[in-house]
């Protein structure tokens, strides 16, 4: 074993500025996308490298083929000039690359000490030497200035001082190459500052850092260079003195490919919905308000405070303070079934997990709300469970051979299109969209997007949250604008540029 | 920030031992409140006989928990115990030595113990499966092995070990203790055990730091068989018979006796001190119910309500803190 000081300075590592891995048409296709294009790219041994890009961008598919989560379709990847398969973590981790994760992948029911040994305890005879290893792991955490203590479990901690500690465990085990996955998603000011104080610390030492962060003003603080990734792909890498935020949203959002959004307007009808002054859990002070044919957009970074909203709104979670009206008058609306009651539908973010019964038949997911309306004395009627699924079926063309096949056996985009049936076979006219593209392809977009249209058409309104800019973009009548927990700024369709709305959502000045 | 969570996290770790204080106390409580209300209850006899109940399911508990630290379940184990008399039964009246017989249903039990390892990691059966099956069949193994005749063992020094006692205590309860310590070192203070946690909290992130996710689970499988098998011995020395369909149930009163212990069914909580002391309230109870003249039938009730109310309290300390 060696001594936790010794492990803090990693083995020799190339001499600063010689490339110590790179790639070389490095690609990954999924049946479907096209997730990473062909990129070619060097990291310099001892360079903080900042990666920045839009949601879906092709940066967290990278970062997975780089610490061999999963394998590449094609390319080459070089590690101090020798080629590498990178197909497993282990292999990754033997050659020093590591990865910090956005969310903490450690086991929150053992002590910060234990997760910070974990697999390489200090065992004498057998017997693990629990003292020793909490003084030492302290000693690491000490060292490194977080004011954070060893014996505790790890999951009495905050996320943020989790992902201290998962930072202070990369950096023992012979780390030489390590990827921060928007690291400060979690953290206080006072914890990034300690973090960032970790990094160049890391990087005095030789070790390598890939930083990946939405926030400009990080990248800026820490990077050497960064690279831009867009619609999964790799734009250009620029040195940081020569580059300003303006160049990199631009980089960011100057799409080549000409879009699918598909837009119709239609005149506005009577307000459905209304906050007023909402606050809770996420988010402070915002109002809003949907009228009947009115897309409303809302975007912002992962954790601006969209969701917890539209939750809220939903009954999820209970507001703190404010007004939510419906239809003109002030409703209470303490659990999604009121919400459901009211007319409201959440077609949630990961329809997989929440929207659908997946291994149930097409037609018991769309009438799965209104068995109750179409029963009789605790029976079903079996021609109107027919009639009413059939009719969504043909109504939102889903693409099924009957009602009888299973949910699992649809595409996607199909699987998105029975959420919003079986809401439309409800009733509702409120329909909130989280994130309704994300993992679809393009056809499958343009579809949800036309689908929208016939809502409208229908006298319904349209919350839709994305974090894809042209997406809320393109198809907002209304665009919120979310950073921190509140609601910065709103424009009217295609009123501000997309530069505008993205600096205003990253908030630099 | 980190300032502040300090004195939280030490009311927290006060009341995990807090939580084993409490059982200690119930158990404590519940042998005064008896020895009062029966004449009977506090006699040398009496605390024998008590001690003796419940150490088989206490022996089985603590393998029962290692199974659930790790996120799973061991349904098998009174099929084990009951599969395990027939076995030295067998062996001992076909004139084999004792310690043979025994070595040889102790290697029975692991066997029993890898094939459920077997079944969850190559496999992929869920836990709760495999060892069902196993339940049901061993059970019929052990029946076809006997003709479903109990086996009577002819040898009183294998039988007189479960009745006699060394310095005072019941040999059955000194079983406990060797098989506890041994338990209490492997669970808290050596890296398998820290992996049966691990595994149970965050199998994902074990793997990604090295840890043999497949080994933790055929050794806690194997592990839970070796406790079953042994207990199968002891019940063979205490009845005196080999029999398939004896312990029927004990699979609930140990995963009982690991839950009213503080395990939680979830993974990755759990102790060794814990399911003794679970255990031995178990067999407090029935034994102090006996004495009562509470109909026994009542005993299957009062077990019922007392693991809700225990696991319900512990809920909420957990949610609460």
């Amino acid at each position: 074993m060696t001594s936790p000081a010794e492990e803090l300075h990693p083995a020799p590592v190339l001499e600063p500025g010689k490339t110590i891995l790179e790639l070389r048409g490095l690609e990954k296709r999924y049946p479907g996308t096209h997730a990473l294009k062909p990129i070619d790219l060097a990291f310099r041994a001892g360079e903080i490298h900042a990666i920045v890009g839009e949601n879906g961008a092709g940066k967290s598919t990278l970062i997975k083929l780089l610490t061999g989560v999963m394998p590449r379709t094609s390319g080459e990847v070089f590690w101090e000039g020798a080629p590498v398969a990178l197909a497993t973590p282990h292999e990754a981790m033997a050659l020093g690359i590591n990865a910090v994760h956005q969310e903490v992948v450690l086991c929150r029911h053992l002590s910060v000490a234990a997760n910070m040994f974990l697999g390489e305890e200090e065992v004498r005879y057998g017997i693990l030497q629990q003292r020793a290893m909490v003084r030492d792991a302290q000693k690491i955490i000490d060292d490194l200035g977080f004011n954070l203590p060893a014996n505790v479990t790890l999951g009495d901690l905050t996320i943020g001082q989790q992902q201290l500690i998962a930072a202070a465990r990369a950096t023992t085990r012979g780390t030489k190459f390590l990827i921060f996955d928007e690291p400060t998603a979690y953290l206080t000011r006072k914890e990034a500052d300690q973090l960032f104080a970790l990094i160049r610390r890391l990087k005095s030492e030789g070790v390598t850092i890939i930083y990946i962060s939405h926030r400009m003003e990080e990248v800026f603080e820490l990077a050497d260079r960064v690279s831009v990734l867009r619609d999964g792909t790799y734009v250009g890498t620029r040195n940081i003195e020569e580059t300003d935020d303006a160049e990199l949203v631009r980089m960011m959002i100057n799409r080549s490919i000409e879009q699918v959004y598909h837009k119709e307007s239609f005149d506005f009808g009577p307000v459905i919905l209304e906050a007023r002054d909402l606050s809770g859990r996420g988010f402070e002070d915002v109002s809003m308000s949907v009228r009947a044919g009115e897309i409303v957009g809302l975007y912002g970074l992962i954790g601006a405070g969209r969701s917890e909203f539209v939750t809220t709104l939903y009954g999820r979670h209970p507001k703190s303070a404010g007004a939510i009206y419906w239809g003109g008058k002030e409703v209470s609306i303490r659990s999604e079934h009121d919400a459901m009651r009211l007319g409201m539908a959440l077609a949630p973010e990961s329809r997989r997990d929440q929207g659908l019964c997946l291994n149930l038949p097409v037609g018991l997911n769309l009438n799965l709300p209104i068995y109750k309306r179409i029963s009789k004395h605790m029976l079903i009627s079996g021609s109107q469970e027919k009639s009413h699924a059939d009719q969504q079926i043909a109504g939102l063309r889903i693409k099924t051979p009957t009602r009888h096949a299973l949910a699992s056996s649809l595409s996607g985009g199909n699987q998105q299109k029975i959420v919003i049936g079986k809401w439309l076979n409800h009733g509702a006219k409120l329909f909130i969209f989280d994130e309704p593209t994300v993992g679809v392809d393009v056809g499958t977009k343009a579809e949800i997007y036309r689908l929208f249209s016939t809502l409208l058409a229908k006298g319904a309104g349209i919350i839709l949250i994305s974090s894809y800019l042209p997406e809320v973009y393109e198809l907002a009548d209304t665009l919120h604008v979310f950073r921190r927990g509140r609601l910065v700024a709103s424009h009217g369709y295609r009123e501000a540029d997309h530069e505008k709305v993205l600096t205003q959502a990253i908030g630099v000045s | 920030m980190s300032t502040e969570t300090i004195p939280v996290e030490k009311t927290k770790r006060n009341y995990n031992v807090l939580f084993g204080l409490t059982l200690l106390a119930l158990l404590v409580l519940l042998w005064i409140v008896l020895s009062f209300a029966t004449p009977s209850f506090a006699s040398a006899n009496n605390i024998a006989n008590l001690l003796r109940q419940g150490s088989m399911i206490a022996i089985l508990a603590v393998g029962q928990t290692f199974v659930i630290i790790t996120g799973g379940i061991d349904l098998s184990v009174g099929a084990v115990v009951g599969f395990c008399t027939v076995i030295p039964a067998m062996l001992i009246n076909a004139g084999w030595p004792v310690w043979i017989a025994v070595v040889a249903t102790l290697l029975c039990g692991v066997a029993i113990g890898l094939f459920h390892g077997f079944g969850i990691v190559k496999m992929g059966l869920p836990p709760f499966i495999i060892t069902l099956a196993t339940l049901t069949s061993l059970r019929g193994i052990g029946l076809l092995m006997t003709n479903g005749n109990s086996i009577s063992i002819n040898n009183d020094a294998f039988q007189a070990f479960s009745r006699n006692s060394f310095l005072g205590v019941p040999n059955l309860f000194w079983m406990v203790i060797l098989v506890g310590i041994p338990a209490y070192i492997f669970l808290h203070h050596s890296r398998w055990g820290r992996y049966l946690f691990s595994v149970g909290s965050n199998a994902e992130a074990s793997r990604l730091s090295g840890v043999n996710i497949e080994r933790t689970i055929y050794m806690a499988y194997t592990l839970s068989g070796l406790c079953a098998a042994f207990v199968g011995v002891l019940l063979a020395s205490r009845i005196g018979i080999g029999n398939p369909t004896q312990a029927e149930g004990w699979e609930l009163q140990a995963i009982a006796s690991s839950v009213i212990g503080g395990t939680s069914l979830f993974g990755a909580v759990g102790s060794v001190h814990g399911p003794l002391l679970g255990a031995f309230i178990l067999a407090t109870i029935n034994n102090g119910a006996n004495l009562l003249n509470v109909n026994s039938f009542w005993q299957r009730i009062i077990t019922g309500v007392l693991i809700i109310v225990i696991v319900y309290f512990d809920g909420l300390r957990r949610r609460g803190k």
